[in-house]
């Protein structure tokens, strides 16, 4: 038995206890869903320290002696004063204390909140200026948009020029315009659904809420499309996992002595 | 009991073992499934292969394999092509402590993969760089825009010649500033493309490959251009290996050209395995949606039959 | 790096620096210490200054110019240049406080998983036997992962180890752990909300009102337009019809153009005002914690 095979049979052997779950409640299920905590935390000790302390803290701390293809780099000992920092989250546990564990969250998040000015500029103006779409058409000669490819000698599909694709790409023709009036109806009445500061009255209020719960759950379809899409290719990746890389590429070599 | 009633009371587990078995018995018939690359898997494909050629890429592998369905496939596809365009990158993650050793181990894959096909591995202080976990994404996109140079100051590397620093590299040769990379390239399964759109959008060109439930709140990020491309989900995975195969608008792929008037052409990729995950999965895909469509339906009609047959 | 802080560095491995790190500790402690004994009062108000000056770096910093094209010995011209300067050097200094902090934070969920499951298995409670299987595991993952850090970065120069044909006992067991069990059962667990997806589908997802039918129509557009097999033979039948013409006006009921047309048209705005409102929400609510005018926290 080899290696390989032995590594994809542990997990294939946890995926079936796992997957026992779907069938019921069973000790074989709790036995690898602790093996599972167990590895995580254990795992995080190390990437933690490997991935985050190490080089973000203690060699900023320490320092770096010279060696023959690197110079030296000096230590910063202020550095020592995270962990009395981070150690005050551990105050948690203290009944009496536990207010000193929201000095390092406060700061975390003190930190995100200056950030919040320019980032909703940089993540939002652009969307509110893609917004604004041209809704009266500039050109009548046909209502909807010409082709922008055509069949070569092959048979295949090929572009216009780049001229004459600039053109038809920039021109509103009656069916863009449409179009666009949809896109803005929809945004605007989505976004008036989220108006909580004065009581919706009237006709056009109360028609355009109605409309924006509609449109909202156009948003929530595709959500759930693509959620579904997500979940499902998990599930096919560990039917593969366990009849192709496990039972066909590794349980039949070794059962054929290969 | 009647049909209807018998319909709405099945077993639950009876659903499971239906949906095990399509998916499975799919997977052992790969075919090439005709399909249309979206515009947004498309703009990956073409966004990649116009940076110019000395640019180096980032990297930001975000993910673990509690999304391997979907993730692994995005980073197989996109090492791919980066490494069939011998292209330089650096490799960090910003949301999960397991995501760099996946990624690792995720690349060592490939590495054999070009071994076997008789080109040089991809080596580590020459050819791309590993930084490894940074656990506060908004503080760490926040400083790679202002000041990357001293973000990565004094990082070693492991390398053909011994430890160096990473600015010593080969990698990071004319990189000073965040502008001067090629496009930041997000693999993700979370909200770090939110923080690194939030941060750097305005900086350098963003690519993003995600999971299908972030999909669609990214989605607006595409079409407003802050994003040069997107691959949603398992569909995106299959588009980048069918785009891997023929490329985009490219004549050399004759009667079976992908052609997209937004688009320019991007040459098929030489060089490099294109069918991976993508193709082995995306029947299966087909079994499974078909199967929850084929449910929604029957449930409705089994509940619309219970409600005539109450009314009677 | 860190020039603007060069009068606080010390050479590595020298005795002043390992003295200057453990008073730092030791500093640190007597702060803890007098923390304890803040009066209740005071509390709020030190909560509320740790939570504003870190902002208030990231606010300063882009109220001052930030330095033009600065190459790496440039020096500043002038006061305002300068400050320009040492903003843009502390950035990594307070991506470092952030890091740090936030690791110390992550080790707390391990910490409290330590607490409850050590508890739990030394006092031979219910659960015993499955707490001890998470400590064995624990334990386990985290020497077997330290000792192959240690032999990756201090005794493998050559990087040899990336190499499999290299590897001890050490790296077999840890990619078996890592590899082999816990990415594998990780998979898993996210795997499994299909199999509830499938059957709450089946059994909850009914066309009771209007709102349920156009989310159910959304979803059906969607999920069709992921299926390209769908997609080519619906195609087929257009192309046929229309001798191939791509000016034909048949091309705009092909699926591709209907779903393209349905997300670019409604779901994209339906989800861009969902964006405007979360947006506006985290925006009030980072002014809200900056300034210290968020209620409760400190009791």
């Amino acid at each position: 038995m080899d290696y390989a095979f032995l590594k994809v049979t542990a997990g294939a052997i946890a995926t079936f206890a796992l997957y026992s779950i779907l069938f019921k409640e069973n000790s074989f299920y709790r036995f690898f869903e602790h093996v599972f905590l167990g590895l995580a935390a254990g795992y995080s000790m190390v990437a933690i320290w490997q991935d985050t302390l190490y080089e973000n803290w203690w060699l900023k701390m320490f320092g770096q002696p010279a060696t023959a293809t690197a110079t030296e780099v000096a230590g910063y000992w202020p550095y020592a004063l995270l962990v009395p920092i981070g150690l005050m989250g551990y105050f948690v546990f203290s009944k009496k204390n536990n207010w000193m564990s929201r000095i390092p969250i406060g700061i975390l998040l003190g930190l995100w909140s200056g950030q919040q000015i320019t980032n909703w500029w940089r993540t939002f103006g652009p969307q509110i200026l893609g917004s604004m779409k041209p809704i009266i058409p500039n050109d009548f000669s046909r209502f909807t948009v010409p082709a922008q490819s055509v069949r070569d000698a092959s048979g295949a599909l090929t572009p216009l020029p780049p001229d004459q694709l600039e053109i038809i790409q920039n021109t509103v023709y009656p069916s863009v315009a449409i179009s666009n009036v949809v896109f803005l109806v929809t945004l605007l009445s989505a976004m008036s659904y989220f108006i909580f500061s004065y009581e919706v009255k009237g006709k056009f209020m109360t028609g355009l809420n109605t409309v924006g719960r509609w449109m909202l759950m156009m948003g929530f379809g595709a959500i759930f499309g693509n959620t579904v899409m997500a979940r499902f290719a998990l599930v096919i990746d560990r039917m593969a996992y366990v009849f192709i890389e496990w039972g066909q590429q590794n349980l039949l070599r070794v059962l054929g002595g290969g | 009991m009647s049909i209807a009633e018998r319909m709405m009371n099945v077993d639950r587990r009876i659903l499971y073992m239906i949906l095990a078995v399509v998916v499975s018995g799919a997977l052992f018939i790969p075919v090439n499934i005709p399909a249309t690359p979206d515009d947004s898997s498309a703009g990956v494909y073409v966004g990649l292969s116009e940076i110019p050629q000395d640019k180096v890429l980032l990297i930001q592998s975000d993910w673990t394999l509690s999304t391997r369905g979907e993730n692994l496939g995005h980073f197989e596809a996109l090492l791919r092509v980066v490494m069939g365009q011998n292209r330089k990158f650096v490799l960090y993650s910003l949301a999960d402590p397991q995501a760099p050793q996946v990624a690792r181990d995720a690349l060592r894959v490939l590495n054999a993969e070009r071994k076997d096909r008789g080109l040089e591995p991809y080596i580590l202080g020459q050819d791309y760089l590993d930084l490894g976990f940074f656990p506060n994404a908004e503080n760490t996109a926040q400083a790679m825009g202002s000041n990357l140079r001293n973000l990565w100051a004094n990082r070693k590397t492991k390398s053909p010649n011994g430890e160096i620093d990473i600015w010593q590299s080969p990698v990071l040769q004319g990189v000073s500033k965040i502008e001067d990379i090629g496009a930041l390239v997000v693999v993700t399964a979370s909200n770090t493309i939110d923080i690194a759109i939030q941060r750097l959008s305005d900086k350098v060109t963003i690519i993003c490959m995600c999971t299908g439930v972030t999909g669609p709140t990214v989605l607006p990020y595409f079409s407003t251009g802050q994003l040069k491309g997107l691959a949603i989900g398992l569909k995106g995975v299959y588009d980048m290996e069918l785009l891997m195969t023929y490329g985009m608008n490219d004549p050399a792929s004759g009667e079976n050209k992908i052609t997209n008037p937004k688009y320019g052409v991007a040459p098929k990729l030489e060089n490099s395995n294109t069918y991976g995950r993508g193709r082995q999965y995306y029947g299966a895909l087909h079994g499974a949606l078909a199967l929850i469509i084929l449910a929604i339906v029957l449930g409705n009609v089994a509940m619309l039959t219970a409600k005539k047959a109450e009314a009677a | 790096m860190l020039d603007s802080l060069a009068f606080l560095a010390l050479p590595p491995n020298s005795g002043q620096l390992i003295g200057a790190v453990i008073g730092a500790l030791v500093f640190g402690a007597v702060v803890i210490i007098a923390l304890q004994r803040v009066p209740a009062n005071l509390r709020r108000p030190i909560v509320v200054a740790f939570t504003f000056i870190p902002g208030l770096f990231w606010v300063l910093k882009w109220l001052v110019p930030e330095p033009i094209n600065r190459g790496p010995n440039d020096i500043p011209n002038g006061p305002v240049d300068a400050m320009g300067f040492w903003f843009q050097d502390n950035v990594t200094v307070v991506n470092d406080i952030a890091n740090t902090t936030a690791a110390f934070l992550l080790g707390l969920g391990i910490f409290s998983l330590l607490r409850v499951h050590l508890g739990r298995a030394v006092k031979g409670k219910k659960g015993a036997f499955y707490s001890s299987v998470l400590l064995v595991c624990l334990v386990s993952m985290a020497t077997l992962g330290f000792i192959n850090w240690n032999q990756r970065t201090f005794n493998d120069p050559d990087n040899r180890l990336a190499d499999e044909a290299n590897w001890g006992p050490v790296q077999y067991g840890f990619d078996l752990l890592f590899g082999g069990l816990f990415q594998q059962m990780e998979a898993v667990m996210f795997s499994m909300i299909a199999f509830y997806i499938l059957s709450a589908a089946y059994r909850a997802f009914r066309i009771r009102s209007v709102e349920a039918t156009v989310l159910m129509g959304s979803a059906l557009i969607l999920m069709l337009s992921l299926m390209g097999a769908v997609d080519f033979a619906i195609s087929g039948v257009i192309n046929e019809a229309s001798d191939g013409d791509p000016g034909s006006f048949l091309n705009n009921f092909k699926l591709t153009v209907i779903a393209d047309w349905v997300k670019a048209y409604l779901q994209v705005p339906s989800l861009r005002a969902l964006d405007f409102g979360v947006g506006l929400g985290a925006l009030a609510m980072g002014l809200r914690l900056w300034l210290g005018l968020e209620k409760g926290g400190v009791s």
